[in-house]
């Protein structure tokens, strides 16, 4: 049991300083949790919610700031061929007012936020896994100071399957009829 | 028909069973009050070991969050004392400026960018600092580290009342001064053309004033 214990916390620790160690070195403030594979039917759009995780202590501007001058933050997908990037929903940002400008409102993303795609495979494509690669654009700051505006490369994977829904509307295409 | 046996179950604190070898002797002297065996602090040991696991995760993430802040700051803080690297840099209306123009006096060198909403804070204390100091040798100068058209940043530094030269930034500027790896990042020359102070992110007005006066040879008053 106490071994257990032990190993444990010294897999948490290990763990949290590789974070930190990547966190310090990486150049991004923002992160993209492991997507998991999307099955969508042939022909017929599907949604992939996609996980971004926001360094703690950090903000970036939503897909909608308020200011003029301000980077909203923004996906950009490249699709294989024969498969459609639809409509990319971006969460609503939180309004919130920073020590640098007590008075005004921010319209940010701190913490977790989740981005919907919608992925529209043709129906002649032909059915199997497809990686969709692309990068989210986003412009962080925190309580004092801004980075400049950066691309964490995104990808995720769909898995196209020929039409789910027209074998079930067309059930009886036997010729032998059961009494 | 077998006696009903009696279950005598206790939520209470239990008494120590007879050991099968010890003799079992009745009376107070069987009474051996020993402390309750480590049924809890069998359970707690795990639960201070994930404690202390925990904080001392937090410990490092700060930890290493703070080193490279540092590490930033460090490289910037070799400048210190030295020759401020000499730039020319274009205005957005098109003229050039070098910094070794300014030669003589003492420059407020401000990297900033329009999307960077603490550079929008200071620019206007930038703008009374430069009429107040301006008489006594003092220059500021902007430089937008921006992908924004010249355009875009002329209006917006007149958006701003901006009093003081603005020049178009340039990558490599950036690198011979640190990096910049955040903005606003503020460097004080003073007037041999050597940088005295820098600052990376936005401070208050007075810690501004302080290093301008530092900037200017001035006396200023111990902190």
């Amino acid at each position: 049991m106490k071994l257990r214990t032990i190993a444990a916390c010294a897999a948490l620790l290990v763990s949290t300083a590789a974070m930190a160690q990547e966190l310090a070195h990486s150049p991004h403030r923002v992160s993209l949790e492991p997507p998991e594979i999307t099955t969508i039917d042939r022909g017929h759009p599907g949604t992939v919610e996609l996980q971004f995780r926001v360094a703690r202590g950090f903000h970036i501007n939503s897909n909608q700031p308020k200011q003029e001058y301000l980077k909203k933050t923004e996906l950009h997908l490249d699709a294989p061929t024969d498969i459609v990037i639809g409509r990319i929903t971006y969460p609503d940002g939180e309004d919130r007012s920073f020590p640098f400008a007590p008075n005004d409102k921010l319209n940010v993303y701190s913490g977790d936020f989740a981005v919907d795609v919608v992925v529209r495979p043709l129906s002649t494509v032909l059915p199997t896994k497809y990686a969709v690669h692309g990068y989210l654009k986003y412009q962080a700051c925190d309580n004092a100071a801004c980075y400049p505006p950066k691309q964490l490369p995104v990808s995720f994977e769909v898995k196209i399957v020929k039409d789910r829904t027209q074998h079930r509307r067309n059930p009886a295409q036997s010729p032998h009829v059961h009494s | 028909m077998s006696t009903p046996e009696i279950h005598s179950e206790s939520h209470g604190p239990q008494e120590p069973k007879a050991e099968p070898n010890r003799p079992n002797i009745p009376g107070p002297i069987a009474v051996e009050r020993r402390p309750e065996p480590s049924k809890h602090s069998g359970r707690r040991d795990p639960v201070i070991l994930i404690v202390v696991a925990m904080v001392i995760s937090i410990m490092l993430v700060f930890g290493i969050q703070r080193a490279h802040k540092a590490r930033i700051t460090t490289t910037a803080g070799k400048l210190q004392g030295h020759l401020a690297p000499d730039f020319t840099l274009n205005t957005p209306d098109g003229r050039t400026m070098k910094l070794s123009d300014f030669r003589g006096k003492a420059v407020l060198l401000n990297f900033w960018a329009t999307w960077c909403e603490p550079c929008k804070v200071e620019m206007p204390w930038f703008v009374d600092l430069q009429n107040k100091y301006g008489p006594q040798g003092l220059q500021i100068l902007g430089v937008a580290m921006d992908d924004a058209s010249p355009g875009e940043i002329q209006s917006f530094a007149r958006k701003l009342g901006v009093n003081y030269p603005v020049l178009l930034g340039k990558e490599d500027v950036g690198t011979e001064y640190g990096g910049l790896e955040y903005l606003p990042s503020t460097f004080y020359i003073d007037r041999s053309g050597k940088i005295v102070d820098h600052i990376f992110g936005l401070v208050s007005r007075s810690e501004i004033e302080t290093d301008i006066q530092k900037a200017l040879g001035q006396q200023v008053a111990s902190k």
